[in-house]
């Protein structure tokens, strides 16, 4: 699904990633852990293709670099990243903004748009299953939505949008249980053998909920250790430091 | 100025005038414009639109009138129901109200019973009073509230080349009555010309006034357009300017809360693209306690456009108990857009509640960016950041079909970006 070699990334000529590799096979759940600072948005925002980065090294995603490759052709190709903040967009329907970003996706793909109303029928279903209160829909894209709203909302957004690879950026961070339930219920259920997920975090307690495949280490923007989800709680016991 | 500016006395007896003092009324106040011509720059007023220089570089004569008219078929609003009135080229042409009670309702041509503004200071009235020969005036009687909102198409025709209107309203809404206009603007011209009008807006007590100004498409017109207030105790005026379209727009407003308990809105959504220049003034003056004002003035500017707001609060030092807001927002889309804003306040009352914001900056790329990760295109994103600034304003009007035949303009005006 992905293969990452030797990347590296800065930005204004400050290195961040510095010869990362890392290959994810279809089905997936990758870990990837470290410290403040080590490089972990860094890593999701080169892989969404975010502006502003210089970036030497190869990201092939499904046999194809990803290099050339503008952010929203990434999304059109199955790349979701779930934002650790989720941006505010004032005057923007929810409703509408998530129509036309699911239709713009499946135009590219060359499917049929949807019309309204069964669009409005899978947002509602889609919605239910993760506990998301129907009226914040037709508000303004994450204006005053609580924390756990907008973590949520990303997380809407990746099932109706149904892409192949998810990156979650610190999806756990300012989530209090039972959100965090919610939203580790709504990825697993999502798990097939066709995606594969890429879930940064801090703390190791989100991968009591969502179970790893492996789990990376990062550490001043490369990889130091990997392995299963018993190094997240060596990790959790020992700290970052003892690693280095 | 412009010799070409000037003009001659002569002028005035094409004018059917009333008598002898308002002959000399007109030929005062053309002395008055000739001696200073259109403002410049220099005139704090016109600081950020200096309409003598603008008139300069796109007209080289001016002729004051127009009589022979080709007036095109109209696209009436089929969106939702109204009354309408018909102005071409600034004259009444005709009326409808057929949701209404007709008795309740005054209507008529420009005449004497219009009103005259004396402002020394600003030379394009002194222009109207010399000049104006058309206009509308309109009288709500008292506890009459209107069924359905009236339109006023303003229709600009096809004949009009360097020409110079001058124009000259008056609405009076009785007590305790209430309307809706939309003023809908259709310029037929492809030409340049100039349209100068003057207004008077009488709310009586616990009048109700709601407006909306809106261009149905893009055109060469230079319109300017001073409305001049006047509010009793407990009545209520909103009004929403979508004025996006003409090569020059200046709307001047100036309000007086003359009896408490007024409340006072202006809400602005604008796009200036190409080389348009838009200006938006406003002034109301808290001269009793107890009113509340508010103006909110959201504008895109793209390519080499430019968007001017100036506002001014102004309170009595027996104003007490104030409550006015003030905010402007201006989002650039290029490097040679260019937006002004010029806020003010002078207070005499101490226990006020007065405030002002204005911001300006570019379209921040981190919504671009999530947008764009969602999969749409940069020029997609951009125009649903743009379209979400400006709904903050259109989401504001209440009725259904009039936001949606708003918006639906609104789209219009920006497409194609």
């Amino acid at each position: 699904m992905l293969v990452i070699k030797n990347l590296k990334a800065s930005i204004n000529n400050r290195e961040i990633l510095k010869g990362l590799n890392l290959k994810i096979n279809p089905g997936e759940v990758h870990a990837i852990m470290g410290p403040n600072g080590s490089g972990k948005s860094t890593l999701a925002n080169v892989l969404s293709g975010k502006n502003g980065y210089k970036i030497s090294g190869e990201v092939k995603y499904l046999g194809e670099s990803l290099n050339d490759i503008p952010v929203e052709e990434r999304a059109q190709k199955g790349i979701f990243l779930a934002f650790q903040y989720p941006l505010e967009i004032p005057g923007v329907n929810t409703n509408n903004f998530l129509k036309t970003s699911l239709n713009t996706i499946k135009k590219a793909k060359g499917e049929k748009e949807i019309d309204t109303i069964t669009f409005l029928e899978l947002v509602k279903e889609k919605a239910k299953e993760l506990g998301i209160d129907e009226k914040i829909l037709s508000r303004q894209l994450n204006v005053g939505f609580s924390g756990g709203e907008k973590k949520k909302n990303e997380i809407l957004q990746m099932k109706i949008l149904d892409p192949n690879l998810i990156i979650l950026d610190e999806t756990d961070s300012g989530l209090d249980i039972d959100a965090l339930k919610i939203i580790s219920d709504g990825v697993n259920s999502s798990r097939s053998e066709k995606k594969s997920f890429l879930v940064i975090t801090h703390y190791q307690r989100l991968l009591e909920y969502i179970k790893p495949d492996h789990v990376h280490v990062l550490s001043d923007g490369k990889i130091i250790k990997s392995g299963t989800s018993e190094l997240a709680l060596e990790l959790e016991k020992k700290g970052y430091k003892k690693l280095n | 100025m412009n010799e070409n500016f000037k003009i001659s006395p002569s002028e005035i007896n094409k004018i059917k005038v009333l008598n002898q003092k308002d002959k000399n009324f007109r030929l005062e106040n053309l002395k008055l414009f000739n001696q200073q011509g259109f403002p410049t720059r220099n005139h704090e007023d016109w600081k950020f639109s200096d309409i003598n220089q603008i008139f300069s570089k796109n007209f080289k004569n001016l002729e004051s009138f127009k009589n022979e008219i080709k007036l095109k078929s109209i696209n009436f609003i089929k969106e939702f129901d109204h009354n309408h009135i018909l102005m071409v080229n600034g004259k009444l042409e005709n009326s409808e109200f057929k949701f209404e009670d007709k008795n309740k309702i005054k209507i008529k041509s420009y005449n004497d019973s219009n009103f005259s503004l004396n402002n020394e200071e600003n030379s394009l009235i002194n222009l109207n009073n010399a000049l104006s020969n058309n206009g509308l005036f309109l009288e709500v009687a008292d506890n009459y509230s209107f069924e359905k909102a009236i339109i006023i198409y303003n229709v600009f025709t096809d004949d009009l080349k360097d020409n110079l209107l001058n124009n000259k309203n008056k609405i009076i809404l009785g007590k305790n009555s209430e309307l809706h206009i939309v003023e809908y603007n259709i310029n037929q011209s492809k030409n340049k010309f100039i349209y100068n009008t003057t207004e008077n807006v009488i709310l009586n007590e616990n009048a109700s006034l709601k407006t909306i100004n809106l261009q149905a498409n893009q055109n060469e017109g230079f319109f300017y357009k001073f409305s001049k207030g006047k509010m009793k105790s407990n009545s209520n005026y909103s009004s929403f300017i979508f004025s996006s379209g003409p090569k020059f727009n200046k709307i001047d407003a100036e309000f007086d809360l003359e009896g408490e308990n007024c409340d006072c809105n202006i809400k602005s959504a604008l796009f200036i693209n190409k080389d348009k220049h838009q200006e938006i003034k406003t002034k109301i003056n808290h001269l009793v306690p107890n009113c509340k004002s508010y103006q909110k003035i959201k504008s895109v500017v793209d390519a080499e456009g430019k968007g001017v707001y100036q506002g001014k609060i102004y309170v009595k030092d027996i104003a007490q108990k104030t409550n006015a807001y003030q905010l402007s927002k201006a989002l650039l889309l290029s490097e040679n857009s260019e937006f002004n804003s010029k806020p003010e306040l002078e207070i005499y009352a101490d226990d006020v509640k007065c405030s002002h914001g204005s911001t300006s900056g570019s379209v921040d790329e981190n919504s671009i960016h999530y947008l764009m990760t969602r999969g749409l295109s940069k020029k997609q994103a951009v125009q649903l950041l743009v379209n979400g600034f400006l709904n903050e304003i259109i989401g504001d009007i209440k009725s259904n079909s009039v936001r949606k035949f708003i918006e639906n303009k609104i789209e219009i005006q920006i497409h194609g970006y």
